[in-house]
Order: C-alpha cells, then structure tokens, then sequence
C-alpha cells in the first residue's frame, strides 16, 4: 500500500525540497484497492434503485356539464348506456327498450351507433351509485378506446370528430325502466 | 504435456471500467429518485387504482389538486376524502384561509400538514372552492408563467369504492364550476 509518509516526524507534513529525506520518484504501476469504494457505491446504487419508482400514475380527461338551465336535445340522438346496480350494462337508442349488453361488446357498438349518426350522437352514462367504481372507469376506457376508432374513420372522410358525452344521474325513472330486464 | 497449475497470487482485476459504470448507474438514480413529499408520507392507505388502456397523459407532478378516496382501513365500509395540493406555497395558503376556520380548527390543522381528511362532502366542496380562488388570487401575484399555478383537479380513487363517493365529488367539481377533471388510473400491462 502507500508508504505512510514520515510518521516519526512528530507533526507538519515532510517538506519537499533540498533538505527533505523523501525523494520524488515517479511511480509506475502504483494501484489503489478500488475494492472498498465499489462496495458502497455498490450499496448506493441498490439502495437508489429500490426507491425510485418508474410507474408514473395516468389521468382520464373527464368533464361535467355546467350548472345551466337544461339544454334540449332530439331524443332520436340520445345513445344512453346504463349500469345497473348489480354490474349489467344496458343500451338504448332514442326510444327502444333498453338491451342488455356485456362490457366486451360495448366498444363495437359504440363504434357503430356513432357512425351511424356521424357526430350527431350524444352518449349519455347513467350509473347507479352502487355500483364499484372500476365498472365505471372500464366503460369509460371502452368509450374512450371506441373514440379512437370513430376519430380515424371521420377523418377519412374528412370531418371532424366533435365529441358529445356526458355523464349524469340516474334518476328513479332509469332504474325503473332497466329493473325487471 | 501436462500443464504446471499455478497459484496465481497478488492477481489483480482492473476494476476501473466497472466503477465507471456503477458511478453512471448511480448518477442517473439519485438524479431520478423522486423522494415522498408530505402529503405521500401521511398517507397510511394504499390506493388500488383502476386500469386503463385508452390513457396516455401521465399525472402531473406539480399544481395538481388530488382528491383521494381511499379504503383506509381493513373494514371496506370505512372510507374518507383526502385533499391536498402539489404546490407547498398554494398548499399553505389554502390551509390558512378564513372560510374554512368553522371546521378546520387547530387541532385538526396539526393532523394534516400534506392533506387534510373528511368525510363530509360539504367540506371537501368548500375546499375545492377555496382552492379556486386562492390560485386566481396567487396568480395575480407571480408575474412569470413559471411561478403561476395552473391548478388541475384529479380524482384519485379505490377501484372498489361505490361509485356514489365518486359521483358525490363530480357533483361538487360541478357546484364550484370546475367542469373540468381528471381520474386518476394505472396503465394495463
């Protein structure tokens, strides 16, 4: 290892020069044991690792309407979607009776309805309050997953896709018409 | 021939290049480290997020207000809002505004120095309300865009809460005209 200096000196560092006993020689091959260093940067870097978390959380655009007085719309336009209490989600257009529809089918039908009606549709979500909010967020993620679709295909035919969603309470009248089906 | 074994001592490996590396390696994850702010390290619960597949924007990190809706405890039934707000300048301000001294007093103001708890949703309106005019009125005191707060509103929630908590605070997101919001979720693997 390093040769200690002048130990017996009895303090103040050996002086360089004439008078000094050290010589100063080049010295080649001269090795530090780099081993004690890699070990705590070893530890560092692990320690540094665990902490940093590299998921970063995402968001959901979502919006509610203003508190106005209620705007009429054209019922043929209305597309709702209903959630019933026990999970089954229910669809209607206009007037028609409320079909039962599962969550994997709800993407291509969105798809379909509002092509159908170009951007004239309005999506309406009603959802009763006990149903887990995972349900929701998924209906949301399958609208949201359709839009791509329906935003490409009105772009191919050169229009642009103006989106028409809300979501709103379920009143009693809704969870009469989806009780019995 | 058979080969002579030879005990090789004082055998020496340049470690430099491996130094060189572990030093990046190790520049790069303390520079990424993000440490727990406040309102992380008062949280006791865990939240499940929902996953999502159509989502891309991340949350950001700064002038966000998070409302949290956790199950905090092993009883499902137990549920409570949390607030708080990224920005500790807004955050205290907000902390500290007239309106709210009916209800928020002292001893609850000790407990929540990151985010405050209720269960009331007129108390989590009020704070929503609060917080809106506090960052109008602390805008009109920064003068960079950097130093102004553009203040977000996101819905952190339990994928197995009712909807109704969650509906509860879409409607006073609505009373206070904020119409405008996020969710918060994961992103499906």
């Amino acid at each position: 290892m390093a040769g200690g200096g002048d130990l017996g000196g009895g303090g103040g560092r050996p002086k360089r020069g004439k008078h000094s006993k050290r010589k100063a020689k080049k010295r080649v091959g001269f090795r530090i044991d780099m081993t004690p260093l890699v070990d705590i940067t070893f530890l560092l870097l692990t320690f540094f690792m665990f902490v940093t978390t590299l998921t970063t959380p995402q968001v959901m655009d979502m919006a509610v309407p203003p508190e106005t007085e209620d705007v009429e719309v054209a019922e043929s336009k209305l597309f709702t979607v209903r959630v019933r209490e026990d999970g089954k989600i229910f669809y209607n257009q206009a007037k028609d009776i409320p079909q039962p529809i599962l969550m994997k089918e709800l993407r291509a039908k969105a798809i379909k309805s509002n092509l159908d009606l170009k951007n004239e549709l309005i999506t309406v979500l009603k959802i009763d309050e006990n149903v887990p909010y995972e349900t929701v967020v998924n209906i949301l993620d399958e609208l949201n997953l359709a839009e791509i679709k329906i935003t490409q295909s009105l772009q191919a035919e050169k229009l642009n896709r103006e989106r028409k969603f809300t979501i709103s309470q379920m009143t009693d009248k809704d969870k009469e018409e989806i009780k019995g089906l | 021939m058979p080969k002579v074994k030879m005990k090789r001592t004082g055998f020496v490996i340049d470690m430099t290049p491996l130094v060189d590396i572990t030093f990046l390696l190790l520049t790069f994850f303390m520079f990424t480290a993000k440490f727990k702010s406040e309102a992380d390290s008062e949280q006791k619960f865990q939240i499940k997020r929902p996953k999502t597949q159509a989502d891309t924007a991340k949350l950001p990190e700064k002038d966000v207000a998070v409302i949290r809706i956790a199950i905090d405890s092993t009883k499902a039934t137990d549920t409570a809002y949390y607030f708080s707000v990224a920005n500790p300048e807004l955050w205290n301000t907000i902390k500290e505004d007239a309106s709210l001294s009916e209800w928020f007093t002292p001893d609850r103001k000790e407990a929540s120095k990151g985010m405050i708890k209720t269960v009331k949703i007129e108390e989590l309106e009020a704070l929503i309300s609060v917080s809106r005019t506090q960052a109008k009125a602390f805008n009109i005191t920064k003068k960079t865009s950097a130093e102004k707060a553009q203040l977000r509103f996101a819905i952190d929630s339990d994928k197995r809460i009712r909807f109704k908590w969650v509906s509860d605070v879409m409607e006073a997101l609505r009373r206070t005209r904020q119409t405008q919001f996020n969710f918060v979720t994961d992103k499906q693997q």
